[in-house]
């Protein structure tokens, strides 16, 4: 059982302790019939404010903003919060903490999304490719996802975003081009145990095509499992953007996003600890929103009797 | 390399037959090969790139060199000629451990490298160590049960740790142990003062713990339904023994399997915990010298990262094999 010395990447180690088992071959999944933590109704709720919330902000939060972003005042620095009309205080530029929150928000959000999408079609085609049949395709793409798995993905982003550059395009498409390997192997193996069905054996003898099959037949199978994988990897993708920004190579400085306000807030701890304080809630709070996302639709799922153990 | 390849079945061996160690064997043979291929597709990538990112000879010698200089240091170290030969000593050179020297300091790259490997894992390690003694006792009194209040608040609790990513709570520790109240040093790196130590450490961990304590109480939670335990419930064994004899040691199995995965995600994954805290370990090492495109020391570092966490995946299987029994019986 080799699938042990494997690295599962974050999302689906969060989606595996969250008691969802996505990977019938897993031999830990066994262990995922007992689910330590009930979802509840309350909690489906609360993670469903929560995550409206976000997307309004995300949306209309230019509207929602109470200043520029970007434009500071400096007779009204270091503002607490609550002060001189700052909702959460003022930076080391005067500027309001609440509307680069808001802009921060916008920012993270576009840029997790466009990589999870990209990570999701890559991640899709590259596991239904390789669950069809064995072959060459097979075998590469395993070898190839394989070998992406096992160098730590941090490192080969720290790399490629330094020497790429700044800004919006080159962090989506390293994140997107390159952590993709949770999609592909959910994907190869649901998918494969899919092909191996009474009904899709049914299917080919009855002349369906392969595309036909693939998309019809298998990964609607697949796509409860791809809906839990896309909201706990969301987060880990926020985590990942802002780590990025945070360290000074991704997002380009000045920009307004979560990771440079806490770059920005380390020079100032004993001063306007709220600097530190207000981007670091909202991380805290987007990624556990989209955590409890996560479990809300892996439970759901579960109650309408598509149990994603498969 | 060899070392694991020599070394590792041995001390598995001392209670299993000759078959095993010959069947265990195998396995690993096929994951070295593995790990052949990611050195040559790290390496060979990581050459290309990193030569579109700048010219070496121009780190070398400063902005403000002339064209001759340049062109000296060009033949000196070679870089006049085609890329692709370029590529091939250069390969032919890291088949002997020679990445170069550093472009900053001169030293040898591997060298520099290899100095920071302890650090890494003096920092990984306590990590591990304290991340273990938080999850497995809580993980099992969190399974061992059903659910009660108490229990419910705990794993809430984790499920909010679980979202709270390691920087973020460096810098709130940051903000309350080392500035607030000033009894820890925010940052630097001290062999012998193990004050140094601390932030780093918990930082690290509490990113760590929520995971590996919901899958001990997950597998917990699971034994306390087998039916060995209903067994040894009727022969009148008492509420500990069920738990310490008969449900953590099964339930340490599967949490086995993500320590080796959070060890090997800490090597090159802790570079911005090191940063924060100016910890010269290899994640520092790397964001250092990717940032003045020092490319020999990128190259080493790379190089070593992907030995070390091949070796720890390789000794996770290893452990797998021993305390699993199902697993040797199985063979590869």
């Amino acid at each position: 059982m080799p699938e042990n010395s494997k690295q599962p990447s974050d999302a689906l180690a969060i989606a595996k302790t969250a008691g969802v088992s996505l990977n019938p071959l897993d031999p830990t999944s066994r262990f995922n019939a007992s689910k330590l933590k009930q979802f509840t109704n309350t909690e489906i709720v609360i993670a469903f404010i929560l995550f409206v919330t976000l997307v309004i902000l995300a949306v209309f939060g230019t509207f929602l903003q109470t200043h520029d972003p970007m434009q500071g005042d400096l007779l009204k620095r270091f503002a607490k919060v609550g002060e001189k009309g700052y909702l959460l205080g003022s930076d080391h530029l005067g500027r309001d903490l609440w509307s680069r929150a808001v802009a921060g928000l916008q920012w993270s959000m576009a840029c997790a999304l466009t990589a999870n999408v990209i990570n999701l079609l890559i991640g899709t085609s590259l596991g239904l490719m390789a669950a069809e049949k064995e072959g060459w395709a097979r075998t590469i793409i395993r070898q190839f996802t394989d070998t992406l798995q096992s160098f730590p993905f941090l490192v080969v982003a720290i790399v490629v975003v330094v020497i790429v550059g700044h800004g919006f395009v080159p962090l989506v498409l390293t994140l997107g081009l390159g952590a993709w390997v949770v999609f592909m192997r959910v994907v190869y193996a649901e998918a494969t145990s899919i092909y191996q069905r009474d009904y899709v054996k049914a299917a080919r003898i009855a002349g369906v095509s392969r595309s036909a099959i693939m998309f019809g037949h298998v990964l609607p199978g697949v796509r409860a499992s791809l809906f839990v994988i896309f909201a706990f990897h969301f987060a880990g993708l926020l985590i990942a953007e802002s780590a990025l920004s945070f360290l000074g190579i991704g997002a380009p400085l000045g920009v307004p996003t979560w990771g440079n306000m806490l770059a920005e807030s380390r020079q100032y701890l004993l001063k306007a600890p709220w600097m530190l304080m207000v981007p670091a809630g909202a991380i805290v709070l987007a990624v556990i929103t989209m955590n409890l996302v996560g479990d809300g639709i892996a439970s759901l799922s579960r109650k309408r009797g598509r149990s994603i153990d498969v | 390399m060899s070392s694991v390849a020599e070394n590792a079945p041995n001390s598995a061996g001392a209670k299993t037959t000759g078959q095993d160690l010959l069947t265990g064997l195998i396995p690993l043979l096929l994951q070295l090969r593995k790990l052949a291929w990611l050195i040559f597709a790290v390496t060979t990538l990581l050459f290309f790139v990193l030569r579109q990112a700048g010219d070496p000879a121009l780190v070398l010698a400063g902005n403000d060199a002339t064209p001759e200089q340049l062109a000296a240091i060009r033949a000196q170290f070679g870089l006049d000629r085609p890329l692709i030969i370029q590529y091939f000593s250069y390969m032919w050179n890291v088949l002997q451990f020679d990445f170069g020297k550093s472009l900053a300091s001169a030293e040898p790259a591997l060298g520099k490298v290899l100095d920071m490997v302890p650090r890494t894992l003096h920092l990984a390690g306590m990590a591990i160590l304290l991340t273990a003694t938080i999850a497995i006792p809580l993980g099992s009194w969190l399974g061992f049960k059903p659910e009660n209040p108490e229990r419910r608040a705990v794993s809430g609790f984790l499920f909010v740790m679980q979202g709270v990513p390691g920087f973020v709570t460096a810098l709130v520790l940051i903000q309350v142990f080392a500035v607030n109240l000033r009894w820890l040093p925010s940052l630097g790196y001290e062999w012998f003062e193990p004050k140094t130590w601390v932030l780093p450490t918990c930082s690290l961990a509490s990113f760590l713990f929520p995971s590996l304590t919901r899958v001990v109480a997950a597998n917990v939670a699971e034994a306390m339904r087998e039916d060995y335990i209903r067994t040894a419930r009727a022969n009148g064994a008492s509420q500990s023994a069920l738990l310490w004899k008969h449900a953590v040691p099964n339930a340490l199995l599967g949490a086995a399997a993500l320590i080796g995965t959070q060890f090997a995600a800490l090597l090159g994954g802790s570079a911005i915990i090191e940063t924060i805290f100016s910890w010269p370990g290899m994640g520092w090492l790397l964001l250092e010298s990717v940032q003045t495109l020092d490319f020999p020391v990128v190259q080493a570092l790379a190089f070593m990262i992907a030995i070390m966490v091949f070796t720890v995946n390789a000794c996770t299987d290893l452990v797998f094999r021993f305390l699993d029994p199902r697993l040797r019986t199985k063979g590869a």
